[in-house]
């Protein structure tokens, strides 16, 4: 069996979470709770409040306790690999099978959620509505949730590594047309950086956002709501 | 040829991604006016806003996916 490339990418970069986990609690447990936050302390602190808030707001009380680590897990993991393009690492994100398993967890927590609210004998017949012939529908927009979550972010991903690729090449064929500086690519050190922001840092930031936001509205919906 | 045709097959299942991305704008201008009218409810209304616009983005993934599948399958 060969190793996808990928792997190491996902290995350095889960190394590259724990230092930074390691070097921020070290920071952390020596902060004083009566002073003032200042510097990656706030910036961490506000993440975290950030994260609390939505998870409170889109989901109840009992859930949230299980869900807020889970979730600012995620963010994190999704964030860093996206913008793992700007070390010239493969995004671990631009592999399909990187996305399915997140979107999988995913799928997985909107289900038991679903069963734990309704009761399994419910949630089976609730795959039955209206009618029994209804059950194949049912299982496809299922599938459907699978299928869109983990294809949004491999496709904003891939695409923005692809079209850098690309632009990169463009930007070396181009500059190899100007005479004095021919062999250097001249235009892309210029315009590179710009269009790294918006399609590493923008983007990535903008997805992690999108799919947290999208797991907390599945499983909220599937919450029992107090009037 | 038979390339040539395949990548034309690829980037027409792929370009009903333009209509969809006219509509999702459409979300974005709904969303912003319903917060310039109503700034208490932002934080619902940006919830509905991206869930609205993650459905709306189905069908253009589904082009991605059948892009894909022609790529891989028909062009391997």
């Amino acid at each position: 069996m060969e190793l996808q490339p990928t792997v190491f990418y996902i290995i350095a970069i889960v190394v590259i979470i724990a230092v930074l986990l390691i070097l921020i609690n070290r920071k952390l447990v020596k902060f004083d709770p009566l002073s003032k936050p200042t510097g990656i302390v706030l910036l961490v602190m506000m993440g975290a409040e950030m994260v609390d808030k939505m998870v409170k707001e889109k989901t109840d009380e009992k859930a949230a306790k299980f869900l807020t680590p889970y979730i600012m897990t995620v963010v994190v993991y999704i964030f860093l690999s996206n913008i793992a393009g700007l070390l010239s690492f493969e995004s671990p994100t631009s592999n399909y099978s990187v996305t399915l398993s997140l979107a999988a967890v995913t799928c997985i927590l909107i289900e038991y959620y679903a069963i734990k609210a309704n009761g399994l004998k419910r949630y089976m017949k609730s795959l039955a509505e209206p009618m029994a012939p209804f059950i194949i529908m049912n299982v496809i927009s299922k599938a459907s949730t699978l299928l869109s979550l983990s294809l949004r972010l491999f496709g904003n991903i891939i695409a923005g590594t692809v079209l850098m690729g690309v632009i990169y090449q463009l930007f070396a064929k181009v500059s190899s047309l100007i005479p004095l500086f021919a062999g250097f690519n001249v235009i892309g050190v210029v315009v590179a950086p710009v269009l790294h922001f918006y399609f590493d840092l923008f983007s990535g930031a903008m997805q992690a956002f999108i799919f947290i936001t999208l797991t907390l509205s599945f499983i909220g919906k599937e919450l029992p709501k107090d009037y | 040829m038979e390339t040539g045709i395949i990548a034309l097959a690829a980037a027409l299942a792929v370009a009903g991604g333009t209509i969809v991305g006219v509509y999702e704008a459409k979300v974005a201008i709904a969303a912003v006016e319903a917060i310039g009218k109503n700034p208490d409810a932002s934080g619902k209304i940006q919830g509905m806003a991206i869930i609205g616009a993650a459905i709306a983005e189905t069908s253009a993934i589904y082009g991605l996916l059948i892009a894909f599948l022609i790529i891989f399958i028909l062009g391997a």
